[in-house]
């Protein structure tokens, strides 16, 4: 991206961003694992690599996503799904033998694997409503 | 498909994929792909509108998917049919067709949703408000959640005197720790004479167990970013550096990623926005030094010096980095700035308290379930935080204290839980705010060690150029690990009092200064536990390594030598190790049931997967021995046992206090005589705990075996009714008496018709009910009738052992419906500490009501209800749990015939009129070191000095009173008695590793269905091979303890 020359620009360049991101997150599937320390020391870089393959194997067009800690360490590696823009739901403890059921039930089948799910965030602000 | 083809010269105005992956067999999406071609083409787009073919991005149940731009949406379940709506409304008008967008299936709005969790709807995230959400290395992710606006804002709506007195209004203060006004700190900075000014980020976190910090910076960085160049806009700087600690290297990287973005993108450099505002920033990478935390020693290191403070003033903002004006700010305050500006002061007012307004970033870790990092608003109480969002002390473990403030902060035990958790409050409380590491304790935590633990790395980490500190830190060390190896002495205490005081007040700087914190905050809260340490040298939460030689045996009341026995059972040696459990505890076959097993609460082997089934274990080895006879062995000398013939003493009460004490009374030679006022002994083993629990078999053999020893037990005579204790030391010509009459007297509901026909107490209820199967074991007629439940309604008060054995009794004796009711929460009865006892009554079909307490006992003469008081749980007490208090007037009745109080016992002392000894206010009898009542020559052990307890505690205090009364015999002193410590050490003779995958076995248990109407014992035994199996899965810990002490491991040959 080229340098912003004025305040303006800058306005302009996060107006477009914001749509650009909406669009993004409301026409795919977003998988967003957790990539600080406590994520990366509880196996996350071989979760996302499983994601990787397994999505790769099927060929699924998902965005995968990394992000920070969002604080729940101890329950580290965190993937969560999001797909059209709608509630991410997060689970706990994902373990590269875990991603091929979570791709074929809740990313291709919409159905949510109960039993590892931490909880869900809805909307598309999730922080947002966290913060009053 | 094909593309349609397009010349060059015409831009493409939107487009349309629809899903058809390679391995997307479905027809359907071919025939929507095609219907789009159709369409596209009957409305001439077909050159304005690429189609093509998507791969899959899942949804394949609501598919064909079509994602349609502009304005970029996604549509299921497309048809055909649907196309030409799609074309004519999304295309051409740019309206969305809502009946073709995704639904949100109800399995996933099923969820529960984060805002419903304590674990996050407590959160207020304002630092934390990307963390986890974003990439953080990539700039778009924070631009889209209003990354820079706030710079865009101050750089173009604001002069540096208005962000200064923004800051200034928010009330933040420095998120480090030492909660200086952050905008007044800006305000001095800008001030100072000068043009060249630094803005410096303290990103060092030295304390252990502290990541918010780099969580921030490894997950937002960007908001760091932006803080600072808000702070050097204000502040007049152009120059930023970021002193983050080397052991951060992820940090590092993405802090560095982000600057080169932000600088790509002009924000960050010369002319930012063609603005004229130029800044910076640079990271400095520490080299591990905890010191260099500190402000100004963080300054001598960016300057290429040793890090080493300095005094103030001047203070930095007016001479610090290289003698110039400069900033120095932590992580979290500078990450909330750009939220603070963009929403304003009142905004992060209105959130906290008036003085410590905003929120706080803490690291939970520690003995808490949700280890992690959580925000909150500031004022929240403490409790809240560990319980609500830290999700409670996990392993159903107690919650003993908690430590803020890192090495330099300090511990607030379960009586500070409601403090609100703010800069202000809490230094009321004597603890400190810090930066935000916050360490949960359990009772497993052990005050000495852990103070030990903070300040063995605080003197570790002093740089050395002021004596208090750096000699202070090496004398505290040393008087703590002598406390902690055994070797402390009460003048030590007053050492670490006095060393504390000198380093407090003329160290250089805060490390020096509060090094002290956390032995001082441990002394004022937990004395009592240093105490023990040096008077007892004993380790009671099982840590101090050299006083422990297992937590099993230290934690026993009786300290029965545990790894002695299960390592000769795991050899097969059952009589052997029996002898050994029987030097401490002579009720094996009874604990082998009824014990709440103390020891399996800290056996080590619980850490890895589960503690090592004792109980069992010892059951398996008390049973196998069941019939041999067993005549206890003599105590002392021939000399001395000869002496002791010629003096009687009197046990009142044939309880384990009483029968253990009558024991060893006996195996010293005294003549003993046990008075007990019902028709067989026992106490609450026979006249409490149910058959179903203690069959009596086992029951009388053990105190058959207090007879072989030589006491004579006489049954049917009752203190006060048949004898006195007058007549006793008088006439009779004892020479002591020990009283070890239990409680069994019943506390009352207290509530209006608590003495309606069908109000049957507790105690009274199990003594017939347990009574029966006694006289019934003994060959006696029963003395009195069983309670008349059989048909009807039963409610039982209370939620400890006494209230469960009379639940599941009265479901045995055909109670129709039996219910427990329990002021608190489940979690919290007392009973829980037999888990299985309260799983088996729920699987029995017994019903518990928790939060509610009874109000009004109702019925004509006769029980018909009780009516029940919904509780709600308030603030917390000093046991760490919440409060009840009535929930309003919501109550509801509970149709009943018979109610049951079993809410706790006191001793009966209806008999003491006139005599001189002193009671507690619940009528426990107030007894000295010795165990000696207020009366000469009387004694009392049990729970008629503890309150209810367990029976190995009576069984303790059994020992510990014999030898005192022994010992006052004998020299006419009362002192407190002391029992050898002996000792056996068995050698391993099988692998340890071989057993690392053991489990543990299920409990062997007798099916629910067998268990209906009758009291046949519920719980089996483990066989042999499984009790040698359960044996070895012990680690040991007592052989490691040789190690440690530098004492030789038994041979193979030795034992």
């Amino acid at each position: 991206m080229p340098q912003l020359k004025n305040l303006e620009e800058l306005q302009q360049l996060c107006d477009e961003i914001k749509q650009a991101e909406r669009v993004r997150r409301e026409t795919s599937t977003v998988i967003t694992i957790g990539m600080g320390t406590c994520g990366i020391a509880a196996g996350a870089r071989e979760t996302l690599q499983a994601i990787e393959e397994e999505l790769n194997q099927r060929q699924i067009d998902a965005l995968v996503v990394t992000a920070g800690c969002i604080g729940v360490c101890v329950r580290e590696p965190l993937v969560d799904i999001q797909q059209a823009g709608q509630s991410r739901i997060v689970y706990a403890n994902v373990h590269p033998a875990m991603v091929p059921r979570l791709i074929e039930e809740h990313v291709v089948k919409g159905q949510p694997v109960k039993e590892w799910v931490v909880g869900r965030m809805p909307s598309d602000e999730p922080a947002l409503s966290l913060c009053r | 498909m094909d593309q349609v083809a397009d010349s060059p010269a015409i831009a493409l105005s939107g487009s349309v994929t629809v899903c058809g992956g390679a391995r997307c067999t479905s027809a359907r999406c071919q025939r929507v792909l095609r219907a789009f071609e159709v369409e596209l083409t009957r409305r001439a787009l077909g050159r304005n509108v690429r189609l093509s073919p998507s791969p899959c991005r899942g949804f394949c149940t609501a598919g064909p998917i079509a994602i349609v731009h502009p304005p970029g949406v996604l549509y299921c379940r497309v048809q055909p049919e649907d196309v030409p709506e799609i074309v004519d409304q999304t295309l051409i008008q740019g309206k969305v067709v809502q009946r073709l967008c995704y639904d949100e299936p109800e399995a996933h709005r099923s969820l529960v949703s984060y805002q419903d969790m304590p674990l996050f709807s407590k959160q207020v995230r304002i630092a934390l408000r990307n963390c986890g959400l974003i990439d953080p290395e990539r700039i778009e992710e924070y631009i889209a959640r209003d990354g820079y606006a706030a710079l865009g804002k101050v750089l173009g709506e604001m002069s540096p005197e208005d962000v200064i007195r923004e800051m200034k209004a928010s009330g933040l203060r420095g998120r480090g720790g030492a909660g200086f006004s952050a905008g007044a700190k800006w305000e001095f900075c800008r001030r100072a004479p000068g043009d060249l000014k630094y803005v410096v980020c303290n990103a060092d976190e030295g304390d252990p167990g502290a990541f918010m910090d780099r969580s921030i910076l490894e997950s937002d960085p960007h908001s760091v970013i932006e803080g600072m160049a808000i702070a050097a806009y204000a502040i007049g700087a152009s120059q930023g550096y970021i002193y983050c600690r080397e052991e951060y290297p992820l940090a590092i990287d993405r802090l560095e990623m982000a600057i080169h973005q932000a600088r790509d993108l002009g924000l960050l450099g010369e002319d930012i926005c063609g603005t004229g505002f130029r800044f910076d920033i640079e990271v400095k990478e520490g080299a591990g030094a905890f010191v260099c935390g500190e402000e100004t020693a963080l300054i001598a290191s960016i300057e290429g010096r040793r890090g080493e403070p300095r005094p103030r003033p001047p203070y930095p903002v007016v001479a610090g980095l290289w003698g110039l004006p400069t900033n120095i700010n932590n992580v979290k305050s500078y990450a909330m700035t750009p939220q603070i500006i963009l929403r304003g002061a009142n905004w992060f007012g209105s959130i906290g308290t008036q003085k410590s307004p905003g929120t706080a970033v803490f690291a939970l870790t520690g003995k808490v379930n949700n280890t992690g990092l959580i925000e909150v608003p500031m004022g929240i109480p403490l409790g809240d935080i560990i319980f609500d969002v830290g999700g409670g002390v996990p392993h159903g473990k107690k919650f003993k204290a908690v430590q803020t403030g890192g090495p330099l902060g300090g511990c607030l035990p379960a009586a500070a839980l409601n403090t609100p958790v703010d800069f202000d409050s809490l230094a009321e409380a004597g603890a400190v705010m810090g930066s935000g590491g916050m360490i949960v304790l359990d009772d497993d935590t052990c005050m000495v060690e852990f103070s030990r633990y903070f300040l063995t790395f605080a003197a570790a980490e002093s740089c050395g150029k002021c004596v208090p500190c750096r000699v202070g830190g090496q004398r505290l060390l040393e008087a703590l690990t002598r406390i902690s190896e055994g070797h402390g002495t009460r003048k030590d205490l007053q050492i670490i009092k006095d060393v504390s005081t000198h380093m407090m007040s003329s160290s250089l700087c805060g490390l020096g200064q509060r090094t002290p914190g956390p032995v001082l905050a441990a002394l004022r809260f937990f004395e009592d536990e240093f105490i023990t340490h040096i008077d007892e040298k004993l380790c009671r939460a099982g840590q101090c390594r050299a006083l422990v030689r297992a937590r099993c045996v230290n934690t026993c009341p009786a300290n029965v030598d545990t790894p002695a026995y299960l390592a000769l059972v795991a050899q097969g040696r059952y009589a052997e190790g029996l002898a050994i459990h029987r030097r401490r505890n002579p009720f094996a076959l009874v604990c082998g049931r009824a014990c709440p097993a103390f020891c399996e609460s800290k056996c080590r082997r619980g850490e890895i997967d589960e503690p090592v089934a004792i109980r069992l274990v010892k059951r398996f080895m008390a049973d196998h021995e069941f019939e041999k006879p067993w005549t206890p062995e003599p105590i002392g000398s021939e000399a001395e046992r000869a002496a002791a013939a010629e003096k009687k003493i009197a046990v009142v009460g044939a309880g384990p206090a009483g029968l253990t004490a009558a024991l060893r009374l006996a195996q010293r030679g005294y003549q003993v005589t046990v008075f007990e006022k019902y028709p067989v002994a026992g106490g609450m083993m026979a006249w409490a705990i149910p058959e179903y629990r203690l069959p009596r078999g086992p029951l009388l053999a053990e105190i058959e075996n207090v007879r072989r020893a030589g006491a004579d037990i006489r049954c049917n005579m009752a203190l006060g009714h048949d004898f006195s204790l007058d007549d006793l030391l008088g006439r009779q010509g004892y020479s002591a008496v020990l009283l070890a009459i239990g409680a069994h007297r019943s506390r009352r509901l207290g509530v209006a018709g608590d003495d309606k026909q069908g109000v049957i107490d507790g105690v009274e209820f199990l003594s017939r009910v347990a009574g029966e199967a006694t006289m019934r074991a003994a060959g006696l007629p029963a003395d009195a009738p069983l309670p008349d439940v059989r048909g009807k309604r039963v409610a039982v008060v209370g939620g400890g052992d006494v209230a469960i054995d009379v639940a599941r009794s009265s479901l045995r004796m055909g109670a129709r419906e039996v219910h427990v009711i329990y002021r608190r929460a489940g979690d919290d009865m007392p009973a829980a500490h037999l888990p299985e006892e309260i799983e088996a009554a729920r699987q029995e079909g017994i019903r518990f009501h928790t939060l509610v307490n009874p109000a009004e006992v109702l019925g004509n003469g006769a029980v018909s209800g009780v009516r029940l008081q919904q509780q709600r749980l308030a603030e917390f007490d000093d046991s760490a749990r919440r409060r009840p208090v009535p929930l309003g007037a919501d109550s509801y009745v509970l149709n009943v015939e018979v109610l049951i109080p079993a809410i706790g016992q006191v001793p009966d002392v209806s008999w003491l009129h006139g005599t001189e000894i002193a009671r507690h206010r619940g009528d426990t009898f107030i007894v000295d070191e010795a165990y000696a009542t207020t009366r000469p020559g009387v004694f009392a052990a049990g729970d008629a000095v503890t309150g209810p307890a367990t029976i190995v505690e009576a069984v303790a205090q059994g020992n510990l009173v014999a030898a005192a009364i022994d010992h006052w015999l004998k020299t006419g002193q009362l002192v407190k008695p002391h029992l050898e410590a002996e000792r056996e050490d068995v050698p391993q003779v099988y692998d340890l590793a071989a057993y690392a995958d053991h489990h543990r076995p299920a409990t062997p248990r007798l099916p629910v269905e067998q268990r209906d109407g009758n009291f046949r014992e519920v719980e089996a035994g483990f066989d042999e091979h499984a009790a040698q199996e359960e044996a070895r899965r012990c680690l040991r810990c007592d052989l490691e303890w040789l190690d440690v002490m530098k004492l030789p491991r038994p041979g193979i040959g030795d034992r």
